[in-house]
């Protein structure tokens, strides 16, 4: 996995401000390859209860990471009761990294 | 400080860039959400050229008018002023203070909703409907930003310095 302790540190804290210390976090996508470099930040939040407004909470969370990262492009997916599993979330779930 | 000819031609221009994107964004947003419009409709799009073809407007016009401000004239306008322009996010966070935006993570939380708005990617109608309308709400911020800052280089007489073409 290619983000420092550090980074793994305040990513759970950032997902535990915006969705509380329940919800659960994975990375995917190419930060799991140790061997490719640089990329985008693809991250799985999974929570055991219904969200309201999912989609500007992920985009707050991704902008907060981000900008840690300088800019870096992050992706924020989210899996909760009440929203449709897609794809994705299976992809995500079977290659991803808890943190 | 007063900037030079040139950096006061290059800010008249991108403010007229600004101000037209401006316009553009806000008449799209315009057409998109007429008053039938609804997360409904968003079920039926690969039926719906019309539609997809609005929604890739408002998306792209929004996208376009974030980077011209973040990466031109928010720059440019920062460079006339004095002031150091640095990173990005420097330059946000320079911005919040000077009251051109509200806020600079909102900024960055607007970037990263531009990839919810891509209907090919998002699969799922309501994420979408959900993200487009998010859209619309962080418009207002923008275009907030946009003409403040063009009203700072208009309040301080940058823009009338355009010089004239030769003559004809």
């Amino acid at each position: 996995m290619r983000l420092s302790p550090a980074q793994q540190q305040w990513i759970r804290d950032a997902v535990a401000a915006s969705f509380g210390p329940s919800a659960r976090v994975r990375l995917f996508g190419s930060r799991v390859d140790d061997s490719a470099r640089g990329g985008d930040v693809d991250l799985l939040v999974e929570l055991d209860s219904p969200v309201q407004h999912p989609v500007r909470l992920a985009a707050e969370l991704a902008g907060r990471i981000s900008r840690r990262m300088h800019g870096r492009k992050v992706d924020v997916l989210i899996a909760a009761e009440g929203l449709s599993e897609q794809p994705i979330h299976a992809v995500a779930r079977r290659e991803g990294i808890l943190l | 400080m007063t900037p030079n000819a040139a950096t006061r031609q290059r800010l008249a221009f991108m403010s007229r860039i600004v101000d037209k994107e401006v316009r553009l964004l806000l008449d799209t947003r315009r057409r998109l959400f007429t008053p039938d419009m609804n997360a409904q409709r968003l079920q039926a799009l690969e039926s719906d050229p019309v539609l997809a073809d609005r929604i890739e407007a408002f998306v792209s016009r929004f996208w376009r008018l974030q980077d011209t401000v973040g990466d031109k004239l928010l720059p440019l306008t920062l460079a006339a002023l004095g002031e150091k322009v640095g990173p990005f996010a420097d330059n946000l966070d320079r911005a919040e203070r000077l009251g051109w935006i509200a806020s600079s993570d909102a900024w960055f939380a607007m970037r990263a909703l531009r990839n919810q708005m891509v209907h090919e990617y998002v699969e799922d109608p309501q994420l979408l409907w959900q993200a487009i309308v998010a859209g619309s709400q962080f418009t207002d911020d923008l275009v907030r930003a946009a003409l403040a800052l063009i009203d700072e280089g208009r309040r301080r007489g940058w823009l009338d310095a355009n010089p004239p073409g030769p003559a004809v």
